[in-house]
């Protein structure tokens, strides 16, 4: 009885059966073609990468990206959009979220890689992330650098923030301990790396941190005991290929960091995510993380933290944090759209709503801004910002910690 | 990874159920235009998939295997595969999968049995309910069920309150553990579960059952000695679907389960994304990719005898 329909349909069966399994496989096998497979497949909801709509008629379209936590993709679509389209009306602005997409910003970063050795429009005039991260699109030339002849307001950025060839700073955070003040009275707050880990191991459950990959917050806890083992000296660390001798040395950050694992937040069950971090701390399952700035105090002033958790920060060397940039891929189609907007992020304006709004620190010089704001955020206002490269020391920092501190395995 | 397993077992399990259905009789003078036809339907569809997962798929495959040697020159080596099977982590995130893989699909058989029994004998308001309910997280996405989940069993959730309102205490959350990727993922795959195990008990025709009674076997028997032979390839189905879905989830073990040992999905991910090791993050989708092939051949075998004896 209808043998064709029967070798037709067991085709397509085992077709099917391997597509499912085979789907994982594509996943990481066409990096070449950044525009389709990766990024639709690890992504959780299997979102293609994103691409911008259309611009108003009339309008010419500037397409930010973002792979920052929603209150900074939600402060330029809710303030810096708004206010910056007021002004410059023959602007239609985007502003792109890439959380969620496998590979993050750098998946737009490729696609604007690949569309410039085929001359094609990127849809991307501005990329919120330090292009040193990238070594191979820098070496490739894919970047635009800014400054005061086309951005006139970078003559205002302060000397800590410009730590990158190609990437304009704009707003500043750090990651501080946030710990609730109901439980731990301000005087027992560890005031180095070494009485945390002792505080640790004395208050088991009550401490932990987002996985490194996952949250800057946790990633900069370890990147701080990764200093901490090296000698407190940020400055060994520098953007580009990483020193083979000094990722030998991580191994006694893992050490120390191993030394606490059995002692965090449910035997070592880290939260992944930097929000997921907070909300441990904000429900009173732990006493202490290390959080951002700018999260810890959007956090509070929106009472999503109870008001007993206060920030304290490390007295003999701050944990990292770094100023957000912008990157301009030189091949952009609207050149003069991303210099108006980046010039627009950094006008005294904006940068006092940098403060007020989403509780980062400007790039620009405080006595630029209104006094009062000195004194209300003194808290944040520090001097020393350790900054972190990044690329292949963010690799070996991740792949290190999960091998061994994450692990339930014995060495 | 979720969302595609779940498309293809949608589209699988309209398949099964199709099967079921009766075809209208197809005279002898127009085969060959039929399979024309129905060659025509199917190569789209099977043309995407040539060229979107086993092109690219292939080319994983060769490219693990065909790798740099120290003189820069590109020779056939197992290199790749002997790493990752040396690797520790890498072997114990491969156990784990299997494990979570194994332990959720036993869970779904467990939850979804009776609630499909229920299913194919009641009938009434009640259950209808049971149904919409059985059926209901079809239409949640993962990530929404994945923070739900948080809310609900993490700590200071709602099972926890509930628990310390009735003066229960020691209560310690599955969430950041294995237990909550199997309850996340149980809950997301019972709907499938639930509607191909009803599908295959409808086969099993009511006048057998009632000749059964007749003859005075109790609930217990007819259960034993006549539904459960006649179900042996829906079961079999359930579980090769479910096992591959499974074996590749991302979203629920990415946000509901431990930072070690992972699962493959998220294992994945990370020697890609994080760790920016392509060869590795190849080398790892190859063996999960060989995984589940081992289970689609169950499947296929399952359906494919179906269809020679149904013929």
């Amino acid at each position: 009885m209808r043998p064709q329909k029967k070798v037709s349909r067991r085709a397509l069966l085992k077709g099917t059966a391997l597509g499912v399994a085979g789907v994982a496989l594509a996943a990481c096998a066409a990096p070449a073609a950044p525009t389709t497979a990766p990024a639709a497949e690890a992504t959780p909801t299997a979102m293609p990468l994103p691409t911008p709509p259309p611009a108003a008629e009339g309008k010419t379209a500037i397409n930010v990206y973002s792979g920052s936590d929603t209150n900074i993709t939600d402060w330029h679509a809710n303030v810096v959009i708004p206010a910056f389209e007021t002004k410059f009306p023959q602007y239609d602005v985007n502003i792109i979220s890439t959380r969620g997409v496998a590979g993050g910003i750098k998946s737009i970063v490729d696609r604007s890689l690949a569309a410039m050795e085929v001359n094609a429009d990127p849809q991307a005039e501005l990329i919120e992330e330090d292009p040193a991260y990238f070594p191979d699109s820098v070496k490739a030339g894919l970047w635009q650098k800014m400054d005061e002849a086309t951005v006139p307001n970078a003559k205002n950025v302060i000397e800590a923030a410009r730590v990158s060839e190609f990437g304009m700073p704009y707003r500043g955070s750090q990651v501080l301990l946030a710990y609730d003040s109901s439980k731990l009275p301000d005087a027992e707050v560890p005031k180095t790396f070494a009485d945390l880990i002792e505080w640790v191991k004395k208050n088991p459950g009550q401490f932990t941190y987002s996985r490194p990959d996952k949250g800057g917050s946790g990633g900069n806890f370890v990147v701080r005991a990764i200093y901490e083992v090296t000698g407190r000296d940020p400055s060994k660390f520098k953007p580009g290929p990483a020193d083979p001798a000094l990722i030998a040395e991580f191994d006694k950050a893992w050490e120390l960091l191993r030394s606490i694992h059995e002692f965090t937040y449910g035997n070592g069950s880290y939260p992944s995510g930097n929000n997921p971090a907070l909300q441990l701390l904000a429900n009173g399952s732990v006493t202490m993380i290390p959080a951002w700035s700018d999260q810890a105090l959007q956090a509070l002033s929106r009472g999503v933290l109870p008001d007993t958790v206060k920030l304290a920060q490390f007295a003999d060397l701050p944990m990292p944090g770094g100023y957000a940039m912008m990157g301009m891929p030189k091949n952009t189609r609207n050149p003069q759209g991303a210099y108006d907007y980046m010039n627009f992020l950094l006008s005294p304006e904006i940068q006092e709503s940098v403060v007020r709004d989403i509780g980062g620190f400007p790039a620009i010089s405080w006595s630029l801004l209104p006094a009062e704001l000195q004194s209300q955020y003194t808290s944040v206002i520090t001097d020393n910002v350790p900054n972190w490269p990044g690329g292949e020391y963010n690799a070996a920092r991740n792949k290190g910690w999960y091998e061994k501190v994450a692990t339930n395995l014995q060495p | 990874m979720t969302s595609i397993g779940e498309a293809l077992g949608a589209v699988n399990a309209r398949a099964t159920m199709q099967a079921a259905l009766p075809r209208p009789r197809i005279g002898l003078g127009s085969v060959n235009i039929n399979a024309l036809i129905a060659y025509a339907l199917v190569s789209p569809p099977l043309f995407v998939m040539l060229l979107l997962i086993f092109f690219p798929a292939g080319q994983a495959i060769i490219r693990t295997l065909f790798i740099e040697n120290e003189t820069g020159a590109i020779g056939f080596s197992v290199n790749n595969y002997v790493n990752f099977f040396s690797d520790r982590i890498a072997l114990s995130n491969l156990w784990f999968t299997v494990w979570v893989t194994v332990a959720t699909v036993v869970g779904l058989f467990l939850v979804c049995f009776p609630i499909a029994l229920y299913l194919r004998f009641a009938h009434g308001v009640l259950a209808a309910i049971v149904q919409v309910l059985a059926l209901f997280p079809l239409f949640v996405p993962g990530i929404i069920l994945a923070f739900a989940l948080i809310r609900f069993l993490g700590p200071r959730g709602m099972v926890e309150t509930a628990l310390n309102l009735v003066g229960i205490q020691g209560y310690t959350s599955p969430y950041l553990k294995p237990s909550g990727i199997i309850i996340g993922l149980i809950w997301d795959y019972i709907p499938f579960t639930v509607l191909v195990l009803t599908a295959g008990l409808r086969q099993v025709e009511d006048a057998l059952i009632e000749s059964a009674r007749d003859v005075g076997a109790g609930g217990w028997t007819v259960f034993r000695s006549i539904v459960l032979p006649l179900m042996d390839r829906p079961v079999l189905i359930v579980f090769c679907l479910n096992f591959i879905s499974v074996f590749g989830a991302f979203t629920i073990p990415y946000l509901l389960g431990p930072a070690a040992p992972q699962m493959m999905g998220v294992y994945m991910q990370a020697t890609y994304g994080d760790y920016l090791d392509q060869a590795r993050a190849e080398t790892q989708a190859v063996i999960t990719f060989l995984c589940c092939a081992l289970i689609g051949l169950l499947y296929v075998r399952a359906v494919t005898r179906q269809r020679a004896e149904l013929s």
